[in-house]
């Protein structure tokens, strides 16, 4: 599969500095990080709306920036779509002129009839003497994501396409964008601070940290092997720690937490094998974290690794989970300030193991389940 | 009302107008470079502009005359070429006019330019308009109100003009004496039954102005 985007983009501004490279092919990349990271600034060079002080952009073999080439495409002229983040939505022009907005060139009949097209295909027959003002949320991204597809451009651009939504609609509208950019099959950069919305969305998913990307890979992959403990807590995963390695080899490595003596899986593919005594990063997923029940007779070390003990010290109800906080039995101070550990569990399991009553228990990690992050 | 009056309302209203169109022509896209653009010399331009609002309406003057008048850096070339010199002529007063109402249209128009989103016009440029044809479409239009409103204000501005005028078109009876300038000859030889009239048409005037500028500019907001 070749790249269809090509990006590289040095740029200084007073106070920040903008300085990534990164490629995506088919389908939907998204641009992932928290405010200030350098995404939007991103998505404005791409746009030809900002000039990058040096760098490349190439989409499709169509080269729209190259600094050391002399090209510098203007934005009329580079056929990229931008759903700006708030729309931009012209707000003295009508639902159908707005999605024109771009095709004036062409003959008044040809315009109609695409405009006509794309406001059924994006469900807004019947809005198109409307104003942006009368319109609800949903309709309005829809709107400015017609005028942005209607020039038929050759790399689509979104801002936060989200980000102006209700919950509830942001929720259905978020599918509803995954399934229609789906349908487009064109390059496609969404820029998002919500790592659900990114995962949702993103095929590749592109992570900036203070105007670097600090790791670019397929979503499944940067889920469960973020590639540093910066990732992991941009990711805002829970439970993210730092032990000391005992031994490591190409399939597990060993390692000492809070006084607990921890196997965890190793990935051969990447080659990571971190001498002894060396500092050591990793994260549990607080839903892969198992109470032991009381009732089932004695440990058994070959259903349980991992296995430790400790007191619910803090709960929190999230409607249909329990997120539990777990403090160990171990003396010392606990690792996440006033607890160790952030333990989840389904509504229904809180009940039948009486948690509520019941606070100290034994529980389990299974080594799959403990993933290391790379220095 | 005498037909000295009448003549100094016509006057007036026919330079009103006049300064007000000049003021379009020239403030408009003053506004518009000074709310959008950068360039050489911008802080100068926009102090230049806004100078007549802040001087008394006669230093003002006085540097038109420094310009245009007979011996005047710009007007002494035109006088040796063409023996026309335009001071002490209506369009004198013209001139002066529009100087002094040229900061109250900028300064409004530039408020409402600036207050367009740019990412409207950032759109406009991704959906192929250049520049200036996204100022045309986009920005002016959004910006219409602030911008009437501004022209509103300078009409009003250019109606009551004195100072300048005084020092650049004189006040001759039937050629440059405008409303302002009668209202003050008339109180001076005792005719205050014209001046009355003609304060009270002023005062008229104003009023429906400031209405109308108050009505826009909150449908501006």
């Amino acid at each position: 599969m070749s790249a269809r985007l090509d990006v590289a983009l040095h740029k200084a501004l007073p106070g920040f500095d903008l300085d990534v490279q990164w490629t995506a092919g088919d389908g939907i990349a998204v641009l992932f990080g928290p405010s200030g990271a350098g995404k939007s600034l991103t998505l404005a060079c791409l746009a030809g709306l900002v000039r990058p002080d040096a760098g490349r952009v190439v989409v499709d073999d169509r080269v729209l920036f190259d600094s050391s080439a002399g090209v510098d495409l203007p934005p009329q002229r580079r056929r990229v779509g931008y759903v700006f983040q708030g729309y931009a939505l012209f707000p003295h022009l009508s639902v159908a002129d707005n999605v024109g907005f771009g095709l004036r060139d062409r003959p008044r009949a040809e315009r109609a009839r695409r405009v006509q097209e794309v406001i059924e295909r994006l469900g807004l027959g019947g809005l198109a003497a409307r104003r942006p003002a009368e319109l609800s949320g949903g309709q309005r991204q829809r709107v400015a994501l017609g005028r942005a597809l209607a020039i038929d451009p050759a790399l689509l651009l979104l801002d936060e396409p989200l980000s102006a939504l209700d919950l509830p609609l942001r929720r259905a509208l978020r599918d509803e964008l995954r399934a229609t950019l789906a349908d487009l099959r064109m390059a496609a950069v969404v820029v998002t601070h919500d790592f659900t919305e990114a995962y949702r969305l993103g095929d590749r998913i592109v992570v900036y940290d203070g105007g670097r990307v600090v790791q670019s890979a397929p979503r499944s992959e940067l889920l469960w092997q973020p590639a540093s403990e910066a990732v992991a807590r941009i990711m805002a995963i829970p439970n993210v720690l730092r032990g000391t390695v005992v031994k490591a080899t190409p399939d597990r490595i060993q390692l000492r937490w809070r006084g607990q003596l921890l196997e965890a899986v190793n990935s051969p593919a990447r080659a990571y094998l971190p001498p002894p005594e060396a500092p050591l990063a990793f994260f549990i997923r607080p839903e892969y974290v198992r109470l032991i029940r009381k009732d089932r007779g004695l440990t058994d070390p070959s259903h349980h690794m991992n296995v430790m003990q400790g007191t619910v010290v803090e709960e929190m109800d999230f409607g249909t989970t329990w997120t539990l906080r777990i403090r160990l039995d171990e003396p010392g101070a606990p690792s996440q300030g006033a607890f160790d550990l952030e333990v989840e569990v389904p509504h229904l399991v809180y009940e039948i193991l009486e948690i509520d009553r019941d606070r100290h228990w034994d529980f389990s990690i299974h080594r799959g389940s403990i993933h290391v992050l790379p220095g | 009302m005498s037909p000295e009056s009448l003549n100094a309302l016509s006057l007036s209203i026919r330079v009103a107008v006049l300064a007000t169109a000049l003021n379009a022509l020239v403030g408009i896209p003053l506004a518009y470079a000074l709310a959008r653009r950068r360039f050489a010399g911008k802080t100068l331009v926009d102090l230049l502009v806004t100078l007549p609002l802040v001087l008394p309406p006669t230093v003002t003057g006085f540097y038109l005359i420094v310009l245009l008048g007979r011996r005047g850096w710009l007007g002494s070339p035109l006088y040796a070429a063409t023996g026309w010199s335009i001071a002490f002529t209506w369009y004198a007063a013209v001139v002066a006019a529009t100087v002094m109402a040229l900061p109250l249209l900028v300064r409004t128009a530039r408020a409402a330019i600036e207050s367009v989103d740019r990412d409207l016009e950032r759109a406009a440029h991704t959906l192929g308009r250049s520049e200036w044809r996204t100022a045309l479409e986009v920005t002016l239009p959004l910006a219409r109100n602030g911008i009437i409103a501004g022209l509103v204000l300078a009409f009003a501005r250019a109606l009551g003009e004195f100072g300048a005028t005084l020092m650049l078109a004189g006040n001759i009876p039937g050629r440059t004496a405008t409303v302002p300038l009668s209202i003050y000859t008339a109180v001076q030889t005792g005719e205050s039954g014209e001046a009355l009239g003609l304060v009270a048409i002023l005062t008229v005037l104003s009023c429906v102005v400031l209405l109308v500028a108050g009505r826009l500019g909150a449908r501006a907001a």
